[in-house]
């Protein structure tokens, strides 16, 4: 099974940081569709995001081949490094954009890609629909609260790598995730009414 | 512990990330506690249904395009690097949505390279598939982990979902662990159905329990024994003669002799009567 556990994330940073052929590449592989939807969870545009996390790709090759010196390769958390970077872009984007488009939670949904992958039961059609709720639901959430859904629930990351992402404590960040799920949770039984409520 | 505080540690406990002392006092507060009981299944499901709504990025120029083929009605997605996406049923269009919503990329007809397409039958057969050659996209470290786990399980035999979750290092998160085998994305060749709930019986499957004893029986696992063990509540066989305890489908078990063989019920007992643990199938730490 070569092919489904890479190296470790250090020798891959370590790999691209010496231009070792296809490291990069395999970095790509490795991250992009975590840090596309990452940026679609803040940024709620495929475009947007498609545009955020090439970006970010690019700065992060700048910074590993050419700024960093392998010292600092090494001690870097490849993956909160590079969530951190797409994060920055994102709210960069997000602010600029804010003035022609008010956060349009709606515009990109009938793309045709529900999540059909579960196993749970229930006819095709229900399931549809209930992703459609949940998708909109977290369009509704307010960003914080949205991009902690999107990285504890979709990317998976543990509460230390979060954690590393954001620049908060595991402890706080708890408390964050919970009040981010109670307010999904509000959202969906609310059905499609705008949520106002903060996080903190 | 207060449910305020519980109820802010019961994801992170699903994952098994809390200190050991602080995971006990949440599981302890679960148990007790009815409402906050309910929320760690309220939680589980949300994080299923936020999972599937992952997105693959628009690839607007894919340099390879993705094949399919079918053996039977199972469909098969593969690249020229290997096997990328199974499922058994359902109409090619509702595989390619899938497979589209994962990777982002289109499916076109192909045919299976000959090595590929034995892996699969093999599989499919019950002939076991040593060396899966798969090109997954990589995902969280932790599937991974899971994945590799999964496919080291010989075949004949059966582990259950927290011998996994031991396995790779994460002994209480047993629930999130078993999220990632239920959905395997290469099953069959990924032997997913070789873990089986602890309790006994067969445990569900993404294509039915039925089919699940079916794939195992053909494999060599005498199920029907399995579930008796299962019933009496044994959950280990050790061997007088060597004071070595396996789990009962272990290859080393299956040689015993009926005379010496000795059932537990749990690891400590096993270990107090001064029996140590297969190094083959690792039943518990020792």
């Amino acid at each position: 099974m070569a092919h489904a556990l890479g190296a470790p994330e250090v020798e891959l940073a370590l790999s691209v940081h010496r231009c070792q052929s296809g490291a990069f590449e395999r970095l790509i592989e490795r991250f992009e569709t975590s840090l596309f939807n990452y940026a679609h969870g803040i940024l709620q545009n495929a475009f947007d995001a498609q545009e955020v996390v090439q970006d970010a790709l690019m700065r992060a090759h700048k910074a590993l081949t050419k700024q960093y010196d392998e010292e600092r390769v090494a001690a870097l958390a490849l993956r909160p490094w590079l969530f951190r970077t797409v994060r920055n872009l994102s709210l960069n984007k997000r602010r600029s954009r804010r003035g022609d488009h008010l956060d349009q939670p709606l515009a990109d949904f009938d793309d045709n890609r529900l999540g059909p992958f579960t196993n749970d039961t229930g006819d095709d059609f229900t399931r549809r629909e209930e992703a459609e709720m949940l998708r909109r639901a977290i369009a509704l959430l307010p960003v914080e609260a949205r991009e902690l859904i999107v990285l504890r629930f979709i990317e998976e990351m543990s509460y230390a790598d979060i954690a590393k992402t954001l620049g908060s404590s595991e402890a706080a960040l708890r408390g964050k995730v919970f009040r981010a799920l109670k307010l999904l949770r509000e959202a969906l039984e609310k059905g499609s009414q705008p949520c106002d409520v903060r996080p903190h | 512990m207060r449910c305020k505080t519980a109820l802010t540690r019961v994801d992170a406990a699903r994952t098994g990330e809390l200190e050991a002392s602080e995971h006990r006092a949440v599981s302890d507060h679960l148990k007790k506690c009815r409402s906050c009981g309910d929320s760690l299944d309220d939680v589980e499901k949300l994080a299923r249904a936020v999972k599937s709504l992952a997105v693959a990025p628009l690839r607007s120029c894919c340099d390879e395009i993705d094949h399919v083929d079918q053996i039977d009605d199972v469909w098969i997605a593969f690249s020229r690097k290997g096997l990328r996406m199974i499922h058994r049923g359902g109409t090619l269009q509702e595989f390619a949505q899938r497979y589209a919503q994962r990777y982002g990329c289109a499916l076109e007809p192909g045919k299976l390279t000959a090595p590929l397409r034995k892996q699969v039958s093999d599989a499919l057969r019950g002939e076991g598939v040593d060396k899966p050659q798969l090109d997954l996209d990589e995902s969280s470290e932790l599937e991974m982990k899971v994945m590799n786990t999964l496919a080291r399980i010989p075949r004949g035999e059966v582990r259950t979902y927290s011998w996994l979750a031991e396995e790779i290092g994460k002994p209480r998160a047993v629930r999130a662990v078993a999220n990632f085998v239920a959905r395997n994305i290469v099953p069959f060749v990924v032997p997913c159905h070789r873990v089986v709930p602890a309790t006994g019986g067969i445990g569900s499957y993404a294509f039915g329990s039925p089919a699940k004893r079916d794939l195992l029986r053909r494999e060599g696992v005498d199920v029907d024994a399995l579930e008796a063990l299962a019933r009496d509540h044994v959950r280990y066989i050790g061997s007088k003669t060597t004071n070595i305890v396996c789990f009962p489908t272990c290859k080393d078990a299956k040689r015993i002799r009926q005379e010496n063989r000795v059932p537990f019920h749990v690891a400590a007992e096993a270990i107090e009567k001064g029996f140590r643990p297969c190094r083959r199938c690792r039943p518990f730490a020792a």
